[in-house]
């Protein structure tokens, strides 16, 4: 490695690249002569701190407020920047242009698994084992949700937010298919699929634009087709997908398509506007999480009471379904490491999450509003209990995780047969372990 | 040569047997606008109708109330500021310094001409993406992060390849004799340029001017990379301001990008008047 | 080719220098040093990476998304040049000439351009929708139901689906250019071609295309590389999907860099992107200097 620092930053010399040098130094540290600089927007044992999010403008405020009551509480100055946005790209591009640059943050929200994987990987995020123990987070937060911010055995971040994804259905489209309860097994979501076409409703509301929907159909039907042991053993390549349970959920998957399941074209569409299909009456029902409860239901001025939430059934036990985690990450170069843990202790204080009117906390004692938010507290005290497996969008790398999708993609449009689509994902899956 | 004043456009005489061509124009207009009417209609609904209905229903009601809602998510009042500050400071510098660089390049025998040209070409073909870390640590180290300033470097620098390749191309064509002529009468080298160039480009100085404005009005990536705080966001940038992890205020969205484009479209619709507006004097080649 | 030997000297440097200096300064410069990191294995975000020499480039030879992006890249190439070109020739010559309410429809063709591309693409997403577009249901309208399809669902169309809408932004841009080179052209030549008795058409042969020509160049030019370039407007319509059916280089390089934590790849695809537009720049440049010498 020195050999590359070394030729490197003779190449920079050359190309008179001295400020790229001396910019990645800084942030890296690698440089020697200029790693004194200052890393992020706060100097050493300094009480300035800055909060990097996504948050939309409906929730921005009520971050900024309780942000503020920490600083009050600990005499620091804490700037919160937010760049809003459906964020899985934007986000982070920013994010590491600001660490490469030497400028982070010290402390940023993120997603949990593969998005955040590359932070610590790189080392650009703090390992904070010692916080965990000094706060005792470990038994206040949801176990799984550690899990999804743990990387190789490192805990590199705090998780406040687990997603779990379940089906969210209109009652007038069951009661027009006379559908009188959800379905308590495969076999029963079937016939309701049928049903419901027969009675001229879209059964599924699924965009794939992004994997999104598609994707996670296709991980519940795996998850049934495999079994939760199985499953997780295909997730980290311990088993080969070039197997008959995973050509199952292929050919399972295809025949959701032929049998008009899910809209035609389902992967072309762009799951933010199919996700409102069920409270339009375009569709029947959509898998997703909590948050539609508020940002579907209600903001369409439709009453959760006229809507439901059941689990997708596996016929397995556990009954899992499929989630994922978000949280903070401290930077790995933050001038005061503990007043930034500090603020995330703050975060993940089960009043702090109530203020934050946070709907799916990993906080224990954080449950959604019973009175407001009817639907997601009972699924927080029904599945929301149960395990749940990582999305499969973040159980994989990026990289791994669009040619999975390619994969689907080209298996619902008929171009690879189940058999070969099994066979092509083993692929994909050694050509990461490789 | 000939030197024309072509009379200004009113004079010219009247749409005489144009009006087969008006019909024909008239309807491809209306087709080529059609789409954006989905984006007016969706500004104009309740957020609740949009997400009941859908984007490709007819609304059940009619609001306005949305571009109120919008100026304030979208942070406009500081937004617009940002925005129209940084245009005003880039548009005309990097025009004027490109248009300098456009009549090195095509009437003053710069050397190395052809080698400035494929540097130039080279300026074209180079994904931003690629020089955005760069970038940013130029701009932390000379303090200029979060700064509207920090933009103008490399707005500047993105937008001078397409100006200058479009320039030198218009100015090419001035006739030498005007120049010499100008010479003879003893004037150097910028009054040439300023007095004889830059007028006779009018119609392309014009054309750049717009295409540079509507680049500047909406770059998004730098402007993105380089701004942290509300108060110094561009109008791109505030733009995100609609979107959610899971879900957009689409009918926000819809009412902020019309508040976000009609100045240029307003700015534009007067400055095409310069285009053909007759203005330029002495147009013809020899 | 015969070359005046008088040169502008220092007065030539003293008008290049500002735009040259900002230009390699910000631009350039920049550029330069990312261009290492297609020699190493740089994932975009640690501190160590190691030098793979031109592995990189020779790696790309076996990725199935480049063959499919270069493709794609060529295609999308010569549709976006040719119909744009020829549609904005016609527009500028059109609003040009006699017809009422010329502000407005240069005003109208215009306004794609000025759109932000997130509502280009929410806007062709909706128009696109199998079952509640407008272009699906204007096709079942006039009855033919089996033209209509998941335009941006399916590979066949995906990529024509989004060139489309391409189309439908880029005419602006050969429209304007294309009028402010009209009035280059002198009028007299057009009078006196009337008085000959020449027709229209024989005049926009005769008179108009050949005064064009330099404003041809340049179009090409510009709209050349603008489509090897293409990355934002594909990224936001179809993601490069379904699967990897509209990729293309931009939109690969971008994926790679930012995304798969393969910076050292995304930036050797950067690399051949400008290698292979400069190429093409080669006959303009040649066709500029040379006239400047004639």
């Amino acid at each position: 490695m020195n050999d590359s620092v070394l030729n490197r930053r003779r190449f920079l010399t050359l190309t008179g690249g001295a400020t790229l040098a001396a910019g990645l130094a800084a942030c890296t540290g690698t440089g020697g002569d200029t790693a004194a600089a200052p890393a992020g927007g706060s100097g050493n044992g300094s009480k300035e701190l800055r909060l990097f999010t996504y948050e939309d403008n409906s929730t921005i405020d009520l971050v900024k407020a309780q942000v503020k009551a920490f600083d009050a509480q600990n005499g620091t100055t804490t700037t919160v920047d937010s760049l809003p946005g459906s964020g899985a790209a934007v986000y982070p591009d920013k994010l590491r242009t600001e660490l490469l640059g030497g400028k982070g943050p010290d402390v940023w929200r993120i997603w949990g698994g593969q998005i955040g994987a590359p932070f610590v990987k790189s080392k650009q995020a703090m390992d904070l084992s010692s916080y965990y123990t000094k706060f005792g987070w470990d038994t206040r937060l949801n176990p799984a949700a550690v899990q999804g911010m743990t990387f190789d055995g490192v805990k590199g971040g705090v998780p406040f937010i687990v997603n779990g994804i379940g089906g969210w259905y209109s009652q007038a489209a069951f009661a027009k298919a006379k559908i009188s309860a959800p379905p308590k097994s495969y076999a029963e979501l079937e016939d309701m699929n049928a049903k419901l076409v027969a009675a001229g409703i879209t059964p599924l509301g699924a965009g794939g634009k992004y994997g999104w929907h598609v994707m996670r159909l296709f991980e519940y039907l795996l998850e049934t087709s495999a079994g939760p042991e199985l499953h997780d053993k295909l997730l980290t390549g311990d088993e080969s997908w070039d197997r008959p349970e995973v050509v199952t959920a292929f050919t399972t998957f295809k025949k959701w398509q032929d049998q008009k399941w899910m809209p035609a074209g389902a992967v072309g569409l762009d799951p933010a506007d199919v996700e409102l299909w069920y409270v339009q009456g375009k569709a029947a029902y959509t898998i997703t999480g909590s948050w539609t409860e508020a940002q579907g239901i209600q903001a369409g001025g439709k009453k959760s009471a006229d809507f439901g939430v059941f689990t997708l059934p596996t016929d397995h036990a556990p009954d899992r379904h499929s989630g994922f985690v978000e949280g903070y990450m401290v930077n790995a170069k933050a001038g005061n490491p503990d007043m930034a843990a500090a603020l995330i202790d703050f975060i993940v204080k089960p009043d702090t999450q109530k203020a934050l009117k946070v709907t799916s906390s990993a906080v224990t004692g954080a449950e959604p509003d019973k009175s407001t938010l009817p639907l997601s507290y009972e699924y927080s005290q029904g599945a929301g209990k149960q395990p749940f497996y990582t999305i499969q969008d973040q159980a994989f790398p990026k990289k791994q995780a669009d040619q999975y999708f390619a994969i689907q993609s080209d298996v619902l449009q008929g171009k690879t047969a189940p058999a070969e689509a099994a066979k092509k994902m083993q692929d994909v899956i050694k050509g990461w372990k490789k | 040569m000939t030197t024309v004043a072509a009379p200004p456009e009113k004079l010219k005489p009247g749409p005489r047997g144009g009006f087969g061509t008006t019909v024909g124009m008239t309807i491809a207009a209306l087709v080529w606008i059609s789409p954006l009417v989905l984006l007016v209609i969706t500004g104009v609904r309740p957020l609740a109708d949009f997400v009941s209905h859908g984007p490709l229903s007819w609304p059940g009601t009619f609001t306005l109330g949305n571009f109120a809602d919008a100026w304030n998510i979208g942070n406009f009042a500081t937004t617009y500021r940002n925005s129209t500050v940084l245009l005003l400071l880039k548009v005309p510098l990097g025009v004027f310094v490109s248009a300098m660089l456009a009549y090195a390049l095509a009437k003053l025998r710069i050397r190395f001409g052809a080698a400035i040209m494929y540097t130039v070409f080279l300026g074209l073909t180079i994904p931003i993406y690629i020089t955005i870390v760069p970038v940013f640590v130029m701009a932390r180290s000379a303090g200029l992060t979060d700064s509207l300033i920090g933009l103008v470097g490399p707005y500047l620098a993105f937008g001078i390849p397409f100006e200058v390749l479009v320039l030198q191309s218009f100015i090419r064509q001035i006739p030498d004799e005007i120049i010499e002529a100008a010479k003879i009468d003893g004037a150097g080298p910028w009054r040439v340029f300023l007095t004889i160039v830059l007028p006779l480009s009018l119609p392309a100085l014009v054309t750049v001017f717009i295409l540079d404005a509507v680049a500047t009005w909406n770059e998004f990536l730098f402007a993105l990379i380089l701004l942290n705080s509300d108060a110094s966001k561009t109008i791109p940038v505030g733009l995100l301001n609609f979107q959610g992890q899971f879900s957009n205020n689409s009918t926000g969205l819809a009412a902020g990008i019309l508040i976000a484009v009609v100045p240029i479209l307003i700015a534009y619709t007067f400055l095409q008047r310069w285009i053909v507006g007759g203005l330029t004097a002495g147009a013809s080649k020899g | 080719m015969k070359r005046r030997t008088r040169h502008g000297g220092l007065v030539a440097w003293g008008f290049a220098a500002p735009a040259l200096l900002v230009y390699l300064g910000f631009l350039v410069y920049p550029a330069l040093n990312s261009l290492w990191f297609s020699f190493t294995d740089w994932d975009g975000l640690s501190a160590s990476y190691n030098i793979v020499g031109v592995d990189n480039y020779t790696s790309m030879v076996d990725d199935p998304v480049v063959a499919q992006a270069a493709l794609n890249n060529l295609i999308w190439a010569v549709v976006t040049v040719v119909v744009p070109v020829v549609l904005g020739l016609a527009l500028a010559v059109v609003l040009n000439g006699k017809v009422r309410g010329k502000p407005v429809l240069r005003l109208i063709f215009y306004t794609p351009a000025v759109l932000p591309l997130v509502s280009v693409a929410s806007i062709w997403g909706w128009l696109y929708n199998p079952q509640y577009g407008a272009i699906n249901a204007g096709l079942r309208a006039i009855g033919l139901d089996s033209l209509a399809q998941p335009w941006l669902g399916q590979d066949s169309t995906a990529l024509g689906a989004t060139m489309v809408a391409a189309i439908w932004l880029r005419v602006g841009f050969p429209m304007l250019l294309y009028l402010a080179a009209l009035q280059g052209i002198n009028q007299e030549l057009y009078e006196a071609a009337t008085v000959d008795g020449a027709g229209r058409w024989q005049q926009f042969w005769h008179i108009t295309m050949p005064g064009l020509r330099p404003a041809h160049y340049v179009v090409i030019a510009l709209s050349v590389i603008d489509s090897f370039k293409v990355f934002d407007l594909i990224y936001a319509m179809t993601y490069g999907g379904p699967g990897t059916a509209t990729q293309v280089m931009g939109t690969w390089m971008y994926f790679n860099v930012f995304q798969y934590n393969q910076a050292g790849y995304g930036t050797a695809i950067a690399v051949v992107i400008t290698v292979v537009a400069i190429a093409v720049s080669i006959p303009y440049v040649r066709s500029q200097t040379k006239e400047a010498s004639a």
